[in-house]
């Protein structure tokens, strides 16, 4: 009898070895992102000598393409065991049921309130729902701009005092700025980041007391005239006004980093800054960049920044349970390094031991994303954002581009905003 | 097998979930809605544009497409020298990816590029921009500069084959009777090449209603969607961006239809126009 209960413990003991030696096999996707590789990479090579039944394969994709990729896959059932997408485009996922939540104690946590009580408030609230969490935050990004001292000198302005503070200074100082030969700009004095709606666009009808959600989310566009001013705007940088921007040049933030005479100011994150030092040392270094706050209107009611947007870690809920638990418990080893994220991949983890740590304090102009953050609040989460995201694309490029009125775009924005509403109640 | 596996399963499936109301990301069963897409379609503004655009881009890009195929190959094939060079020649951006194609032209038609400058150049009007990828029309031409430019080769290289195959015996024998070159084109070699033609203008027809990755670049690039936003762009739209899989379904099998009835059309066209000299 004692044999055969010791014959039945050694069963055990093996089975459970054998358990937990079972391979697993953990896919990755994320967007491409040079600094941030060789850290994950080295994350990987680490954990997997850890837990050596661990092999995870991070695969990336650009920007652009991965949303489009990972909905085919997730649509055809073979979406990846995790990945991390800009916020608009997550959302859905966690609607839609696709992405699994995070148990506490596979993380070291004892509850799901102490870990979203390590973040900062309201950061997990797009991945938190029904007391659940479904997402951990690689980053937190909120646009402010970036600006090249050496040509506003060049056109007489002091960048220290005379960098622009309203949209309307903004307009001013871009026209003695920008170069043209003839209709075709040379060089901008700033640009928008087309296509981010939801992040920079919004905030400017909010700042004149417009929004696209009602409170209650049952009605889109609201507040006629913050609209047609910022319709009105944007109708007068394009091409068929005062001939500043269009969608239609190379992104400014991509021609920024490179200080050869294409563009003066841009919107970016604080990310922005390592591409600068890893794109071109030189200017990096030159102390001709500086960063200054989101403008507002001269006669803004709120003093609104630019909506800042997130980048979550999730996880697919159609991989295996012992998949799920190993593939977060990869995620909170890679995101225990926020330290790493922020110095070497200019990514802010809005985690509150990182935020109140010496290494956030010395990163250079962290003051200006702080206090636009203190100004600014999260998108504001819809699971239909990748089409209201192309209805605004739509509107701004009307006004800019085809010259129709900005009464015309707005209504057509309401309407078809409203009938994608319909479809969602 | 392996033209049902994928040719006409993907047409029966398109079919079956065009009535059916289905989010890409659920996981939920899709709810039939009979022709509730179809109608909701037919209702739409968005739809009828994209028919619209598609009309636009299919008729302009197939007349120059079929035209200049057509006079690229009379004209290499009367060349006794440098034949198999120009064959090369026009026939090498077929094999450029569609997606390379477009990123080529995106540079070429950005307001910095050359087709500005050469235009500027041509017409003694430095500095204007001819908003290439901007304004509607201008656009609508910036695609099918593409797409001629990468098939035009593909399509002469056809044609060059049906040219080739006529007996030289017919061209000489009405040469020799006093026909000029225009009367020979036109009585002779073009009657003959009646079913090359068929098979040219059938391929370039559907290869120009089912254009994608040009517009889908262009778009992306910047440019406003609206003036080519052709069938296959609103497909990916409804798909990708507005997750109703239905509906794209929907679309796919409106566009199926439409290149069905047509090149029916041309089959029954050309047969009641068969020539024969033998």
């Amino acid at each position: 009898m004692k044999r055969a209960a010791w014959f039945l413990v050694m069963l055990l003991a093996l089975g459970l070895v054998a358990t937990a030696a079972n391979p697993v096999k953990i896919t990755f996707w994320t967007h491409e992102d040079p600094n941030r590789t060789p850290l994950e990479e080295e994350y990987i090579r680490r954990f997997q000598a850890l837990y050596p039944h661990v092999t995870i394969e991070r695969v990336t994709y650009p920007s652009a393409r991965i949303a489009e990729v990972l909905l085919t896959a997730f649509a055809a059932g073979k979406g990846p065991d995790m990945f991390n997408l800009e916020v608009n485009d997550a959302y859905p996922y966690l609607v839609m049921g696709r992405v699994a939540p995070l148990r506490p104690e596979w993380v070291g946590y004892a509850s799901v309130e102490s870990i979203v009580g390590a973040y900062l408030g309201g950061t997990l609230d797009p991945v938190y729902k029904d007391g659940k969490l479904y997402g951990l935050p690689l980053e937190l990004t909120i646009w402010s701009v970036f600006v090249n001292k050496k040509y506003f000198r060049e056109v007489g302005l002091d960048p220290d005092t005379e960098y622009p503070r309203t949209w309307e200074q903004m307009m001013e100082v871009s026209e003695k700025l920008v170069i043209r030969e003839g209709d075709i700009i040379k060089r901008r004095g700033f640009d928008f980041r087309y296509g981010y709606y939801v992040e920079w666009l919004l905030a400017m009808v909010e700042q004149l007391g417009g929004a696209f959600l009602s409170p209650d989310g049952q009605t889109a566009v609201i507040g006629d005239e913050a609209w047609l001013q910022v319709l009105r705007f944007m109708q007068r940088w394009g091409p068929f006004g005062k001939n500043l921007g269009s969608p239609t040049y190379t992104a400014a933030r991509s021609l920024f980093n490179f200080d050869r005479n294409e563009v003066t100011m841009c919107l970016s994150g604080f990310y922005q800054i390592a591409r600068i030092k890893s794109n071109n040392l030189a200017f990096y270094e030159s102390g001709e960049w500086m960063v200054i706050p989101f403008p507002v209107f001269e006669n803004a009611v709120n003093d609104v920044a630019s909506h800042y947007y997130g980048h979550y870690y999730m996880v697919n809920a159609q991989s295996s349970l012992e998949t799920q638990e190993w593939t977060w418990r990869f995620i909170a080893y890679m995101l225990s390094n926020p330290e790493e994220y922020l110095t070497r991949v200019g990514l802010i983890q809005p985690r509150k031991d990182l935020l109140a740590s010496d290494v956030y304090a010395a990163q250079p102009y962290g003051d200006v994303f702080a206090s636009d953050m203190a100004r600014s609040s999260l998108v504001q989460l819809h699971v239909a954002n990748p089409e209201f995201k192309q209805l605004l694309d739509e509107a701004v490029k009307a006004v800019m581009l085809q010259g129709v009125t900005p009464e015309a775009a707005l209504a057509t924005l309401r309407t078809r905003a409203n009938e994608v509403l319909a479809e969602y109640k | 097998m392996f033209f049902g596996l994928f040719s006409i399963y993907p047409v029966l499936n398109a079919l079956y979930l065009s009535f059916f109301q289905k989010h890409l990301l659920s996981t939920a069963a899709p709810r039939f809605i009979g022709f509730g897409n179809y109608q909701y379609l037919f209702q739409s503004p968005t739809f009828w544009n994209a028919l619209t655009v598609t009309g636009i881009f299919t008729g302009g890009t197939f007349a120059m497409l079929v035209g200049l195929s057509l006079v690229l190959a009379l004209f290499i094939s009367s060349r006794k020298r440098f034949q198999r060079f120009l064959q090369l020649a026009f026939f090498s951006p077929a094999v450029v990816s569609t997606v390379v194609a477009a990123a080529i032209w995106l540079l070429i038609f950005d307001p910095r590029g050359i087709a500005n400058q050469l235009v500027n150049t041509l017409a003694g009007t430095p500095g204007v921009d001819r908003r290439w990828l901007v304004a509607p029309g201008m656009l609508q031409l910036a695609t099918m500069f593409v797409y001629v430019w990468k098939y035009v080769g593909y399509f002469t290289i056809i044609f060059i084959a049906g040219i080739s195959s006529i007996p030289r015996s017919l061209v000489e024998a009405a040469r020799v009777d006093g026909a000029s070159v225009w009367q020979t084109f036109w009585k002779v070699t073009f009657p003959l090449l009646k079913p090359t033609t068929l098979l040219v203008s059938v391929v370039a027809m559907i290869q120009c209603l089912r254009t994608f990755s040009t517009q889908y670049l262009f778009s992306q690039a910047g440019s406003p969607r609206g003036p080519i936003d052709v069938i296959t762009l609103n497909v990916y739209h409804t798909a990708v961006r507005t997750f109703q899989i239905g509906r794209a379904s929907a679309l796919s099998i409106i566009l199926f239809a439409i290149m069905l009835f047509l090149s029916w059309l041309q089959f029954r066209v050309a047969r009641s126009e068969e020539v024969s000299y033998l």
